[in-house]
């Protein structure tokens, strides 16, 4: 039987979406089952609008330009890539938390990129969570 | 094995993962591993350090056996047993 991982999602910044993205990774080797719930300000980070766009970091702001230039000459992939190669290597499922999406104006699934597989409450995280091996807030 | 050994095989899957960072080599070999056949050799290529202690760990989990690895000419070369 599959390990499961959850993996609350709430940052909306690029160097967190990454590090998630390394960690989805590490999972999908391991054939791991992944929930990740996408809380707050990445609900941001996954609107159409914004997927693509946003170059936001949170930790040391002051050396943006250069971590950013390190990914392009690391080739490591975006963020949005990360995930759909775990997604195909893997059992993920993506759910954005019906708050969050608000907050953004995001009412339907429609309004996130297509990695997003549903729009869920908050119970259904808590239930993941209490079922799952590994749990992180991101 | 010892260096010269592992050069004497003759893999069945070479996986080129030179160039790319963590995790992607490990993602590359786990999707080239249906490639090879039981009991085959499988040769991995990488410049990302931590792929070999990253291989023989996954190796050992999925029940593979790691026979290896050595660096050379800037990347280190891993090989897998199926």
């Amino acid at each position: 039987m599959a390990k499961k991982m959850t993996l609350a999602l709430f940052s909306g910044s690029v160097d967190k979406l990454t590090a998630a993205g390394v960690i989805l990774g590490g999972a999908a080797a391991e054939d791991m089952d992944v929930e990740i719930f996408v809380l707050l300000q990445a609900a941001f980070a996954f609107k159409k609008e914004n997927a693509m766009t946003n170059d936001r970091v949170a930790e040391i702001t002051d050396k943006k330009d250069e971590f950013l230039a390190s990914l392009k000459r690391l080739e490591a992939p975006h963020w949005t890539e990360a995930f759909r190669k775990a997604k195909e290597m893997t059992n993920v499922k993506i759910h954005i938390c019906g708050f969050a999406g608000k907050v953004w104006g995001g009412e339907k699934l429609d309004d996130f990129i297509d990695l997003a597989d549903d729009i869920v409450g908050i119970g259904e995280y808590v239930d993941a969570a209490e079922n799952s091996d590994i749990n992180l807030f991101i | 094995m010892t260096k010269e050994e592992l050069k004497q095989l003759k893999p069945d899957k070479v996986v080129d993962a030179r160039g790319t960072a963590c995790p992607g080599p490990l993602l590359a070999v786990k999707q080239a591993i249906a490639d090879v056949p039981e009991g085959g050799i499988m040769e991995i290529l990488s410049s990302d350090e931590g792929t070999k202690r990253d291989v023989p760990r996954w190796a050992k989990k999925k029940g593979y056996e790691y026979l290896g690895d050595f660096e050379e000419s800037g990347y280190f070369t891993i090989y897998l047993k199926k």
